[in-house]
Protein backbone atom coordinates (compact mmCIF):
# COMPACT_ATOMS: atom_id res chain seq x y z
CA UNK A 1 0.00 0.00 0.00
CA UNK A 2 2.86 2.54 0.81
CA UNK A 3 4.01 2.12 -2.78
CA UNK A 4 0.96 4.04 -3.74
CA UNK A 5 0.33 6.31 -1.48
CA UNK A 6 1.95 9.20 -3.22
CA UNK A 7 -0.92 8.17 -6.20
CA UNK A 8 -3.49 7.79 -3.23
CA UNK A 9 -2.51 11.26 -2.02
CA UNK A 10 -2.31 13.17 -5.38
CA UNK A 11 -6.14 12.02 -6.50
CA UNK A 12 -7.00 13.14 -3.21
CA UNK A 13 -5.24 16.09 -3.51
CA UNK A 14 -7.00 17.01 -6.67
CA UNK A 15 -10.64 15.38 -5.59
CA UNK A 16 -10.37 17.64 -2.43
CA UNK A 17 -8.50 20.92 -3.25
CA UNK A 18 -6.52 21.04 0.01
CA UNK A 19 -3.88 19.55 2.25
CA UNK A 20 -5.68 18.78 5.36
CA UNK A 21 -8.85 16.85 3.33
CA UNK A 22 -6.65 15.14 1.76
CA UNK A 23 -4.40 13.95 4.19
CA UNK A 24 -7.54 12.67 6.20
CA UNK A 25 -8.95 11.22 3.60
CA UNK A 26 -6.36 9.22 2.29
CA UNK A 27 -5.29 7.90 6.27
CA UNK A 28 -8.76 6.88 6.72
CA UNK A 29 -8.73 5.02 3.61
CA UNK A 30 -5.28 3.25 4.27
CA UNK A 31 -6.72 2.43 7.70
CA UNK A 32 -10.00 0.45 5.66
CA UNK A 33 -7.41 -0.62 3.14
CA UNK A 34 -5.52 -2.24 6.03
CA UNK A 35 -9.01 -3.89 7.60
CA UNK A 36 -9.80 -5.26 4.24
CA UNK A 37 -6.20 -6.04 2.89
CA UNK A 38 -7.52 -10.12 2.66
CA UNK A 39 -10.14 -9.05 -0.06
CA UNK A 40 -7.38 -7.45 -1.95
CA UNK A 41 -8.18 -9.72 -5.22
CA UNK A 42 -5.97 -9.06 -8.14
CA UNK A 43 -2.72 -7.39 -8.57
CA UNK A 44 -4.13 -3.75 -9.18
CA UNK A 45 -3.23 -2.54 -5.86
CA UNK A 46 -2.97 0.90 -7.06
CA UNK A 47 -6.29 0.69 -8.22
CA UNK A 48 -7.82 -0.55 -5.04
CA UNK A 49 -6.50 1.60 -3.14
CA UNK A 50 -7.40 4.65 -5.55
CA UNK A 51 -11.32 3.51 -5.29
CA UNK A 52 -11.07 3.21 -1.30
CA UNK A 53 -9.95 6.64 -1.45
CA UNK A 54 -12.78 7.96 -3.71
CA UNK A 55 -15.55 5.76 -1.49
CA UNK A 56 -14.12 7.41 1.91
CA UNK A 57 -13.98 10.69 0.19
CA UNK A 58 -17.71 10.40 -0.79
CA UNK A 59 -19.14 8.74 1.99
CA UNK A 60 -17.24 11.71 4.24
CA UNK A 61 -18.74 14.37 2.39
CA UNK A 62 -21.47 13.74 0.05
CA UNK A 63 -22.37 16.96 -0.65
CA UNK A 64 -18.98 17.94 -2.01
CA UNK A 65 -20.23 17.03 -4.75
CA UNK A 66 -22.02 19.70 -5.86
CA UNK A 67 -19.19 22.29 -6.27
CA UNK A 68 -17.40 25.37 -4.30
CA UNK A 69 -15.79 28.37 -5.70
CA UNK A 70 -11.90 27.72 -6.82
CA UNK A 71 -9.35 29.09 -4.70
CA UNK A 72 -7.05 31.34 -6.15
CA UNK A 73 -4.41 31.80 -3.19
CA UNK A 74 -2.93 27.93 -3.26
CA UNK A 75 0.61 28.10 -4.58
CA UNK A 76 1.46 25.64 -7.58
CA UNK A 77 4.04 22.82 -7.63
CA UNK A 78 6.91 23.84 -9.84
CA UNK A 79 7.66 19.80 -11.33
CA UNK A 80 9.15 20.40 -14.55
CA UNK A 81 12.09 22.97 -16.05
CA UNK A 82 15.02 23.77 -13.81
CA UNK A 83 17.47 23.66 -17.19
CA UNK A 84 14.98 25.95 -18.90
CA UNK A 85 16.13 30.21 -19.43
CA UNK A 86 14.56 31.93 -16.93
CA UNK A 87 12.42 33.33 -18.95
CA UNK A 88 11.20 29.91 -20.53
CA UNK A 89 10.59 29.18 -16.54
CA UNK A 90 8.67 32.16 -16.22
CA UNK A 91 6.36 31.06 -19.32
CA UNK A 92 6.18 27.61 -18.29
CA UNK A 93 5.50 28.26 -14.61
CA UNK A 94 2.47 29.92 -15.98
CA UNK A 95 1.61 27.21 -18.04
CA UNK A 96 1.31 25.42 -14.95
CA UNK A 97 -0.71 27.34 -13.15
CA UNK A 98 -2.94 27.60 -16.04
CA UNK A 99 -3.59 24.03 -16.15
CA UNK A 100 -4.18 23.78 -12.63
CA UNK A 101 -6.59 26.41 -12.05
CA UNK A 102 -8.37 24.79 -15.03
CA UNK A 103 -8.52 21.27 -14.28
CA UNK A 104 -10.19 22.79 -10.66
CA UNK A 105 -12.55 24.73 -12.39
CA UNK A 106 -13.65 21.03 -14.15
CA UNK A 107 -16.55 19.72 -12.27
CA UNK A 108 -14.95 16.84 -10.18
CA UNK A 109 -16.35 14.14 -12.04
CA UNK A 110 -14.51 15.14 -15.44
CA UNK A 111 -11.74 16.51 -12.95
CA UNK A 112 -11.26 12.88 -12.12
CA UNK A 113 -10.84 10.84 -15.07
CA UNK A 114 -8.54 13.38 -16.37
CA UNK A 115 -6.52 13.23 -13.42
CA UNK A 116 -6.08 9.36 -13.67
CA UNK A 117 -5.49 9.25 -17.10
CA UNK A 118 -3.45 11.97 -17.55
CA UNK A 119 -1.39 11.99 -14.33
CA UNK A 120 -1.38 8.26 -12.90
CA UNK A 121 -2.08 6.78 -16.85
CA UNK A 122 -4.48 4.01 -16.14
CA UNK A 123 -6.23 2.72 -18.82
CA UNK A 124 -9.75 3.22 -19.32
CA UNK A 125 -10.96 0.02 -17.67
CA UNK A 126 -9.05 1.06 -14.39
CA UNK A 127 -10.44 3.77 -14.15
CA UNK A 128 -14.31 2.56 -14.57
CA UNK A 129 -13.08 0.45 -11.89
CA UNK A 130 -11.64 3.16 -9.72
CA UNK A 131 -14.70 5.57 -10.28
CA UNK A 132 -17.44 2.70 -10.66
CA UNK A 133 -18.35 3.87 -13.92
CA UNK A 134 -18.62 1.64 -17.39
CA UNK A 135 -15.95 2.01 -19.95
CA UNK A 136 -18.01 3.70 -22.54
CA UNK A 137 -18.32 6.33 -19.97
CA UNK A 138 -14.91 6.59 -19.05
CA UNK A 139 -14.17 7.26 -22.35
CA UNK A 140 -17.21 9.97 -22.94
CA UNK A 141 -16.61 11.71 -19.85
CA UNK A 142 -12.92 12.10 -21.02
CA UNK A 143 -13.76 13.54 -24.29
CA UNK A 144 -16.50 15.96 -22.85
CA UNK A 145 -13.67 17.21 -19.91
CA UNK A 146 -10.76 17.99 -22.48
CA UNK A 147 -13.53 19.63 -24.88
CA UNK A 148 -14.57 21.73 -21.85
CA UNK A 149 -10.67 22.56 -21.21
CA UNK A 150 -9.50 23.84 -24.28
CA UNK A 151 -11.75 26.66 -24.17
CA UNK A 152 -11.17 27.40 -20.23
CA UNK A 153 -7.38 27.42 -20.71
CA UNK A 154 -7.59 29.43 -24.28
CA UNK A 155 -9.97 31.87 -21.86
CA UNK A 156 -7.08 32.33 -19.51
CA UNK A 157 -4.33 33.13 -22.19
CA UNK A 158 -2.53 29.66 -22.99
CA UNK A 159 -1.93 28.75 -26.40
CA UNK A 160 -3.06 25.44 -27.53
CA UNK A 161 -2.02 23.38 -31.21
CA UNK A 162 0.10 26.39 -32.21
CA UNK A 163 3.61 26.91 -32.55
CA UNK A 164 3.97 29.06 -29.68
CA UNK A 165 2.96 26.16 -26.83
CA UNK A 166 5.37 24.37 -24.25
CA UNK A 167 6.19 21.19 -24.59
CA UNK B 1 -15.13 6.22 -41.70
CA UNK B 2 -16.34 10.12 -41.58
CA UNK B 3 -15.10 12.30 -39.30
CA UNK B 4 -18.17 12.68 -37.14
CA UNK B 5 -17.02 8.75 -36.33
CA UNK B 6 -13.28 10.12 -35.70
CA UNK B 7 -14.69 12.46 -33.13
CA UNK B 8 -16.19 9.96 -31.21
CA UNK B 9 -13.20 7.82 -31.23
CA UNK B 10 -9.90 10.07 -31.07
CA UNK B 11 -9.51 10.34 -27.09
CA UNK B 12 -9.85 6.66 -27.40
CA UNK B 13 -6.95 6.98 -30.07
CA UNK B 14 -4.97 9.34 -28.06
CA UNK B 15 -5.22 7.18 -25.15
CA UNK B 16 -4.12 3.85 -27.16
CA UNK B 17 -7.50 2.20 -25.97
CA UNK B 18 -8.58 1.44 -29.75
CA UNK B 19 -7.40 -1.95 -31.22
CA UNK B 20 -5.14 -2.01 -34.32
CA UNK B 21 -7.29 -2.17 -36.73
CA UNK B 22 -9.32 0.78 -35.42
CA UNK B 23 -6.43 3.00 -34.90
CA UNK B 24 -5.30 2.33 -38.64
CA UNK B 25 -8.73 3.39 -40.02
CA UNK B 26 -8.41 6.34 -37.81
CA UNK B 27 -4.90 7.37 -39.34
CA UNK B 28 -5.98 7.21 -42.59
CA UNK B 29 -8.90 8.90 -42.57
CA UNK B 30 -6.88 12.12 -40.68
CA UNK B 31 -3.81 11.79 -42.54
CA UNK B 32 -6.38 13.26 -45.70
CA UNK B 33 -8.42 15.53 -43.47
CA UNK B 34 -7.24 18.91 -42.48
CA UNK B 35 -10.24 19.59 -39.86
CA UNK B 36 -9.77 16.28 -37.79
CA UNK B 37 -6.29 16.39 -38.20
CA UNK B 38 -5.91 19.81 -36.94
CA UNK B 39 -8.16 18.46 -33.93
CA UNK B 40 -5.80 15.68 -33.14
CA UNK B 41 -3.05 18.47 -32.99
CA UNK B 42 -5.05 20.00 -30.49
CA UNK B 43 -6.13 16.91 -28.46
CA UNK B 44 -1.82 16.02 -28.41
CA UNK B 45 -1.33 19.73 -27.10
CA UNK B 46 -3.75 19.34 -24.24
CA UNK B 47 -2.56 16.42 -23.31
CA UNK B 48 1.14 17.77 -23.11
CA UNK B 49 -0.61 20.97 -21.11
CA UNK B 50 -2.43 18.90 -18.80
CA UNK B 51 0.53 16.37 -18.01
CA UNK B 52 2.59 19.07 -16.95
CA UNK B 53 -0.06 19.87 -13.91
CA UNK B 54 1.27 19.56 -10.11
CA UNK B 55 1.55 16.38 -9.00
CA UNK B 56 1.07 15.83 -5.23
CA UNK B 57 3.69 13.43 -3.50
CA UNK B 58 2.47 12.03 0.08
CA UNK B 59 3.70 14.10 2.55
CA UNK B 60 6.26 12.45 4.92
CA UNK B 61 4.18 13.33 8.09
CA UNK B 62 1.01 11.14 6.19
CA UNK B 63 3.57 8.19 5.35
CA UNK B 64 4.69 8.08 9.05
CA UNK B 65 0.96 7.91 10.30
CA UNK B 66 -0.25 4.86 8.06
CA UNK B 67 3.33 3.26 8.23
CA UNK B 68 2.25 3.08 11.91
CA UNK B 69 -1.39 2.40 11.54
CA UNK B 70 -0.07 -0.79 9.25
CA UNK B 71 -0.55 -4.24 11.53
CA UNK B 72 1.31 -6.85 10.80
CA UNK B 73 0.59 -9.59 8.34
CA UNK B 74 -1.55 -12.49 9.59
CA UNK B 75 -0.53 -15.69 9.18
CA UNK B 76 -2.35 -18.28 6.99
CA UNK B 77 -4.77 -20.25 9.22
CA UNK B 78 -4.76 -24.02 8.23
CA UNK B 79 -4.92 -26.52 11.03
CA UNK B 80 -1.73 -27.58 10.01
CA UNK B 81 0.26 -24.36 10.09
CA UNK B 82 -0.91 -23.81 13.56
CA UNK B 83 1.38 -25.79 15.70
CA UNK B 84 4.01 -23.83 14.40
CA UNK B 85 1.92 -21.10 14.46
CA UNK B 86 2.12 -20.78 18.03
CA UNK B 87 5.47 -22.47 18.68
CA UNK B 88 6.38 -18.78 16.49
CA UNK B 89 4.16 -16.47 18.67
CA UNK B 90 5.94 -17.67 21.84
CA UNK B 91 9.26 -16.93 20.38
CA UNK B 92 8.04 -13.42 18.56
CA UNK B 93 6.51 -12.07 21.55
CA UNK B 94 9.32 -12.92 23.64
CA UNK B 95 11.09 -11.11 21.02
CA UNK B 96 8.73 -8.23 20.69
CA UNK B 97 8.72 -8.07 24.94
CA UNK B 98 12.89 -7.56 24.90
CA UNK B 99 12.38 -5.16 21.59
CA UNK B 100 9.63 -3.26 23.52
CA UNK B 101 11.67 -2.70 26.51
CA UNK B 102 14.47 -1.32 24.12
CA UNK B 103 12.25 0.78 22.62
CA UNK B 104 11.11 2.27 25.79
CA UNK B 105 14.84 3.10 26.98
CA UNK B 106 15.50 4.57 23.54
CA UNK B 107 12.14 7.08 23.32
CA UNK B 108 13.65 7.82 27.45
CA UNK B 109 16.73 8.99 26.11
CA UNK B 110 15.55 10.61 23.19
CA UNK B 111 13.17 12.37 25.06
CA UNK B 112 16.09 13.75 27.48
CA UNK B 113 18.39 14.47 24.64
CA UNK B 114 15.46 16.81 23.20
CA UNK B 115 15.20 18.33 26.50
CA UNK B 116 19.15 18.84 26.19
CA UNK B 117 18.63 20.11 22.46
CA UNK B 118 15.87 22.78 23.58
CA UNK B 119 18.24 23.78 26.52
CA UNK B 120 21.25 24.48 24.55
CA UNK B 121 18.93 26.46 22.36
CA UNK B 122 17.95 28.70 24.82
CA UNK B 123 21.40 29.26 26.32
CA UNK B 124 23.06 30.19 23.39
CA UNK B 125 20.55 32.96 22.43
CA UNK B 126 20.28 34.06 25.77
CA UNK B 127 23.72 34.16 26.94
CA UNK B 128 24.42 35.15 23.43
CA UNK B 129 26.96 32.81 22.52
CA UNK B 130 25.74 31.75 19.64
CA UNK B 131 28.52 31.45 17.51
CA UNK B 132 32.46 30.48 18.14
CA UNK B 133 33.03 30.40 13.87
CA UNK B 134 30.78 33.43 12.35
CA UNK B 135 30.70 32.61 8.59
CA UNK B 136 28.10 32.17 5.97
CA UNK B 137 30.52 29.52 4.19
CA UNK B 138 30.55 26.34 4.83
CA UNK B 139 34.06 26.03 3.89
CA UNK B 140 35.25 28.29 6.44
CA UNK B 141 32.72 26.67 9.42
CA UNK B 142 33.42 23.00 8.53
CA UNK B 143 37.60 23.22 8.82
CA UNK B 144 37.05 25.02 12.27
CA UNK B 145 35.60 22.18 13.92
CA UNK B 146 38.79 20.43 12.84
CA UNK B 147 40.83 19.72 15.90
CA UNK B 148 38.04 20.80 18.38
CA UNK B 149 35.99 17.71 18.05
CA UNK B 150 36.83 13.85 16.83
CA UNK B 151 34.79 14.08 13.97
CA UNK B 152 33.89 16.24 11.27
CA UNK B 153 30.32 17.44 11.02
CA UNK B 154 29.00 17.50 7.48
CA UNK B 155 28.21 21.09 7.02
CA UNK B 156 25.55 22.65 4.44
CA UNK B 157 24.83 25.31 3.58
CA UNK B 158 20.99 26.01 2.74
CA UNK B 159 21.00 29.57 2.06
CA UNK B 160 19.41 28.49 -1.77
CA UNK B 161 16.27 27.78 -0.49
CA UNK B 162 16.04 30.63 2.46
CA UNK B 163 18.06 29.27 5.37
CA UNK B 164 21.69 30.58 5.67
CA UNK B 165 24.00 29.35 7.34
CA UNK B 166 25.47 31.49 9.86
CA UNK B 167 27.95 30.26 11.63
CA UNK B 168 28.95 27.45 14.18
CA UNK B 169 29.65 26.68 18.08
CA UNK B 170 31.20 24.23 20.25
CA UNK B 171 28.43 22.60 23.02
CA UNK B 172 27.66 20.27 25.15
CA UNK B 173 24.67 17.64 25.00
CA UNK B 174 23.89 14.55 26.82
CA UNK B 175 27.31 15.11 28.19
CA UNK B 176 29.57 15.12 25.11
CA UNK B 177 31.01 17.60 22.90
CA UNK B 178 29.05 18.16 19.88
CA UNK B 179 28.89 20.32 16.70
CA UNK B 180 26.41 22.91 16.64
CA UNK B 181 25.65 25.10 13.10
CA UNK B 182 23.62 28.10 13.24
CA UNK B 183 21.33 28.61 10.31
CA UNK B 184 18.84 32.00 10.07
CA UNK B 185 15.18 32.24 8.84
CA UNK B 186 14.43 35.80 8.97
CA UNK B 187 14.54 36.75 12.85
CA UNK B 188 13.96 33.15 13.70
CA UNK B 189 17.61 31.56 14.93
CA UNK B 190 17.98 27.29 13.98
CA UNK B 191 20.73 25.52 15.61
CA UNK B 192 21.60 21.94 14.11
CA UNK B 193 23.05 19.79 16.63
CA UNK B 194 25.59 17.12 14.84
CA UNK B 195 27.32 14.25 16.72
CA UNK B 196 28.45 10.53 15.76
CA UNK B 197 25.85 7.96 16.16
CA UNK B 198 25.93 4.61 14.89
CA UNK B 199 22.24 3.22 15.71
CA UNK B 200 20.37 4.41 13.20
CA UNK B 201 16.60 6.21 14.59
CA UNK B 202 13.37 6.70 12.59
CA UNK B 203 12.87 10.59 12.10
CA UNK B 204 10.77 12.34 14.69
CA UNK B 205 9.89 15.78 15.07
CA UNK B 206 8.02 16.90 18.57
CA UNK B 207 7.36 20.61 19.69
CA UNK B 208 8.63 21.31 23.48
CA UNK B 209 8.16 24.52 25.15
CA UNK B 210 7.05 26.07 22.73
CA UNK B 211 10.21 25.44 20.17
CA UNK B 212 10.38 22.75 17.28
CA UNK B 213 12.46 19.86 17.79
CA UNK B 214 12.86 18.26 14.71
CA UNK B 215 15.72 14.63 14.78
CA UNK B 216 16.98 12.23 11.90
CA UNK B 217 19.89 10.09 11.38
CA UNK B 218 21.85 10.19 8.57
CA UNK B 219 25.67 8.95 7.01
CA UNK B 220 26.42 7.26 11.11
CA UNK B 221 25.50 11.13 12.52
CA UNK B 222 22.82 12.36 14.64
CA UNK B 223 20.81 15.78 13.72
CA UNK B 224 18.77 17.41 16.08
CA UNK B 225 17.24 21.12 14.46
CA UNK B 226 15.96 23.35 17.08
CA UNK B 227 13.57 26.61 16.40
CA UNK B 228 10.96 29.05 17.58
CA UNK B 229 10.29 28.89 13.49
CA UNK B 230 6.79 27.10 12.92
CA UNK B 231 6.52 23.34 12.48
CA UNK B 232 6.15 23.84 8.48
CA UNK B 233 9.30 25.95 7.88
CA UNK B 234 11.59 23.91 10.08
CA UNK B 235 10.54 20.65 8.09
CA UNK B 236 11.06 22.27 4.96
CA UNK B 237 14.75 23.09 6.68
CA UNK B 238 15.04 20.03 7.80
CA UNK B 239 14.07 18.49 4.70
CA UNK B 240 16.74 20.85 2.62
CA UNK B 241 19.24 19.52 4.87
CA UNK B 242 18.84 16.01 4.37
CA UNK B 243 18.79 16.21 0.53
Amino acid sequence: MLPHLDAAFNYARWLTRNDADAEDVVQDACVRALRFFSSLRDDNGRAWLLSIVRNTWYSRFPKRKSEQAIELDDTADERPGTDLDPEARVIQLQAVERVRLALEQLPPDFREVVVLRELEGFSYKEIATIVDIPIGTVMSRLARARERLIPILRSSGQPIGEARELS
Amino acid sequence: MNCHEIERQLDAYIDGELAQAESEALQSHIAGCAACSQRLAERQSLGRLVRQAPYYPAPDRLRLAVQAARKPSRLTPTVLAWAASILLAVSVGGVMIAGARRARTAAESSASIANDIVGGHVRALMGDHLFDVRSTDQHTVKPWFLGKLDFSPPVKDTASVGFPLIGGRLDYIAGRPVAALVYQRRQHTINVFVWPETQPAPAAAESLRGFQVRHWTRDQMAFWAVSDLNAAELDEFATALQQ
